[in-house]
């Protein structure tokens, strides 16, 4: 598929399979149109040519069944609701009382934030918050997940452990995750495959495999050769991708 | 991009924000098509038109202009300088501000058509009254706005004048006063259409000559398209009003980094 | 120093100046042979409290208070909804409003006389044309500026156009259409005390002009210090009932990145 804007073309010849259940990061520097391929993934945006498909149907705005969640978690949220009313937005209308309250329990519970149902966003930490938005979108039990740097505005410790959250997430519910992001090293922590996005307009460059077993650790994976020689390889191909004035 | 170009863009944005007037002017063209010549309640828009021309000719409109507008700028400006000093004054001690606090408030609070029966009945139906009343209401947007920025004056800036040993007097003129423009400005800004209101009410409150009173008389003269041409003029004169004070604004905000709202 | 929360230097003043006013008047120093005395005007006060005038002339505004401001709102955020929710009816309408905007309401006082001479009408007309700006522009404002991410938002929940309007758009927008709404009831006060002054002859506005008239300078004053009280009783008011409803959105907008 191709992605124009005006005069400026962003995204040229990008031909990508997400498969069932799999983690599937994307890296790629700055301007190379990661967030504009999510978006389009995610049917927020259309595609300017070529087509996108989502189980044999062609994508016309949000399909059912996959949610986007963004980087700016504050505006994302609902500030006037509370945690428990921001979890419950999408499913309002279409369930139930009892059925709705369970559905929110069981995301607040699998994010670990149930015994801050009753609190307002703004009175959370960027982490909490994040994992609220992430809640809102497991609530919906969606078969894929798209992330769109989610982790880009927590400090360090903060995206260690959000990260193995969500590892557990996937583990938990086999759903399929698109997780976008500029760190190279997130990527292969978490992926099953990484796509490499450079150029522009940004085309995809590489996908590597990536061979580490689940589940994964902080520390070992992090140490292991073979996660070390992914790091270099996917490093590589940005660089190279930029065609050697990269932005890192 | 070149001049030409810039100027193009500048043109088809304008252009595209004219649509917007369409409903004003077709509503204003179904009028003149429709409206009886001789309606006492919507005379057409030739009419207003003919009735201000007459009024010029006859001489009642220039002096009534020229009444309304010498007291209002008047008024602005002696409520911009008396504003400013007495901001400057309260603004630079917390505790005058503390004590004189709320009855600031409360006379900022006053609605202003009250005012007027009081100094009616204090000085009589005196010409003094109309630039009385105008500076006693549009000072307090000044005043405040000058005052809350004194005392959110950055401490650093003083500690600077204290670097360079200045006295009082200079210090107020080179770091103080200056610091405050733009706060001033704003209270200016927002002094300036109450001050046209102001001096319109009083105007129709008291016959006190001006474009006020001459709508007032048009109106008890059952003579509508008087009434709906000086209307139009009010509007004229507040849109030039606000279009003088923007662009001597920018000018002197020329050198003030641009705020952020 | 500790400042204590009661402002009392504050009060202080006001006092003084008071009692400085009061021995003004008393002395004859003063060359103002209208002007009345605190304790004079407190007596009047009185007076008109306990005859009930000062009860059914108040009822008269702040009824019509009440109805202007209502009307006022309610056309307000309609016409705000409709400009900030759909560019195409700004594109072809909003240049007209803002050439009318302008216009001091006062300056209409002397039509709305000639439409429907001295009534309820026309102070209701002045007051409603006069506080529907604070709201529509505010409305549209609050509406236009409800960032494009909860739209991202409502569409990736796939949310029906209903939903994101009444559960997004309209919360996400509810301080501005608030403070719209209390800053228009400052000017339908205003408004109301003009067109009693001189369009509707009833209400306090009037009654300020017909002690004048009378020469009774107490009792007027008695009339100028509770359209002032009302004036002050009206915002807190507002100010209170406002903070209440958006007591969810306190911090809000002061976290945002």
């Amino acid at each position: 598929m191709e992605l124009s804007r005006g005069f400026r073309r962003i995204l040229e010849s990008v031909a990508l399979d997400v498969f069932r259940g799999e983690f599937l990061t994307i890296v790629g520097g700055s301007g190379t149109g990661k967030t504009s391929l999510l978006r389009l993934l995610g049917g927020l945006t259309p595609a300017s040519a070529g087509d996108i498909r989502f189980r044999g149907r062609p994508v016309n705005g949000p399909p059912e069944g996959v949610v986007v969640v963004f980087q700016d978690y504050s505006r994302a949220l609902l500030q006037w609701r509370t945690v428990a009313a921001n979890v419950a937005l999408g499913l309002e209308g279409r369930l139930g009382t009892a059925a709705l309250k369970e559905r929110v329990e069981r995301a607040l519970e699998m994010v670990g934030l149930q015994h801050c149902a009753g609190d307002q966003p703004w009175q959370l930490s960027g982490g909490m918050q994040q994992r609220v938005q992430i809640a809102r979108a497991l609530a919906l039990q969606p078969d894929v997940l798209m992330m769109d740097e989610p982790f880009g505005a927590l400090d360090a410790m903060t995206k260690a452990t959000m990260q193995d959250e969500l590892l557990r997430v996937h583990e938990r519910t086999g759903t399929s995750f698109v997780f976008i992001t500029h760190d190279i090293e997130e990527a292969v922590y978490l992926g099953d495959r990484v796509v490499v996005l450079g150029g522009s307009p940004g085309r995809i460059h590489t996908t590597v495999s990536i061979g580490l077993p689940r589940p994964r650790d902080q520390i070992t994976t992090r140490q292991s050769p073979e996660f070390l020689q992914h790091r270099l390889d996917i490093h590589a191909a940005v660089r190279e991708s930029a065609g050697g004035d990269a932005h890192f | 991009m070149r001049k030409g170009q810039a100027i193009n863009l500048q043109l088809i944005a304008a252009l595209q924000y004219a649509r917007g007037l369409l409903p004003l002017l077709l509503g204003l063209a179904i009028w003149q098509a429709f409206g009886p010549e001789k309606s006492p309640y919507f005379p057409p828009p030739s009419a207003w038109l003919d009735s201000i021309v007459f009024l010029a000719r006859n001489g009642k409109l220039w002096p009534a202009l020229a009444a309304t507008v010498t007291t209002f700028a008047a008024g602005t400006g002696l409520a911009c300088a008396i504003g400013f000093s007495l901001g400057l004054l309260i603004g630079r001690s917390r505790p005058l501000r503390r004590a004189l606090g709320p009855l600031l408030e409360f006379c900022r609070g006053l609605p202003p058509p009250v005012l007027v029966p009081v100094a009616v009945l204090l000085l009589g139906y005196a010409e003094s009254l109309k630039l009385l009343v105008v500076v006693w209401v549009s000072i307090w947007p000044v005043l405040l706005n000058t005052s809350m920025a004194i005392g959110q004056l950055d401490e650093l800036l003083i500690d600077v004048s204290r670097t360079f040993h200045f006295n009082a007097v200079t210090t107020l003129r080179k770091i103080v006063a200056p610091a405050v423009v733009p706060a001033f400005l704003l209270g200016v800004r927002i002094a300036i259409p109450l001050a046209i209101i102001i001096t319109l009410l009083v105007e129709m409150l008291t016959s006190v000559p001006g474009i006020g009173s001459l709508i007032v008389t048009s109106q008890r003269q059952f003579r509508p398209a008087e009434v709906y041409g000086l209307l139009v003029l009010v509007g004229i004169l507040g849109l030039a009003v606000n279009a003088i004070f923007t662009s001597l604004e920018r000018a002197v905000l020329k050198r003030w980094p641009p705020t952020l709202q | 120093m500790r400042t204590s929360k009661f402002n009392i230097p504050g009060l202080v003043t006001i006092l003084v100046l008071l009692a400085g006013w009061e021995v003004l008047v008393r002395s004859g120093a003063a060359k103002f042979d209208y002007l009345p005395a605190p304790s004079g005007i407190l007596l009047a006060s009185g007076s008109l409290i306990v005859s009930g005038e000062l009860f059914s002339q108040a009822l008269h505004t702040v009824e019509s208070i009440l109805i202007g401001w209502t009307v006022a709102a309610a056309i307000g955020i309609g016409l705000g909804l409709a400009l900030g929710l759909s560019p195409l009816l700004r594109r072809w309408s909003l240049a007209s409003f803002e050439v009318l905007r302008p216009l001091p309401a006062i300056a209409f006082l002397p039509l709305a006389l000639l439409l429907f001479n001295f009534s309820l009408t026309t102070e209701l007309v002045l007051m409603i044309y006069a506080s529907v700006w604070p709201v529509f522009i505010n409305t549209m404002g609050g509406v236009m500026g409800v960032t494009s991410r909860l739209y991202d938002v409502s569409r990736t929940l796939r949310l029906s156009r209903m939903q994101t309007l009444v559960k997004v758009i309209v919360p996400a927008a509810a301080p501005a259409i608030v403070t719209g709404c209390r800053l228009s009831m400052g000017l339908t006060l205003v408004m109301a005390i003009v067109a009693e002054m001189i369009a509707n002859p009833h209400g306090l506005g009037y009654a300020v002009i017909s002690e004048l008239q009378a020469m009774q300078p107490q009792r007027m004053f008695a009339y100028v210090l509770f359209i002032g009280m009302l004036s002050i009783a009206l915002n807190a008011g507002l100010l209170w009932v406002s903070r209440h409803i958006l007591r969810s959105h306190r911090w809000a907008h002061a976290d945002h990145a």
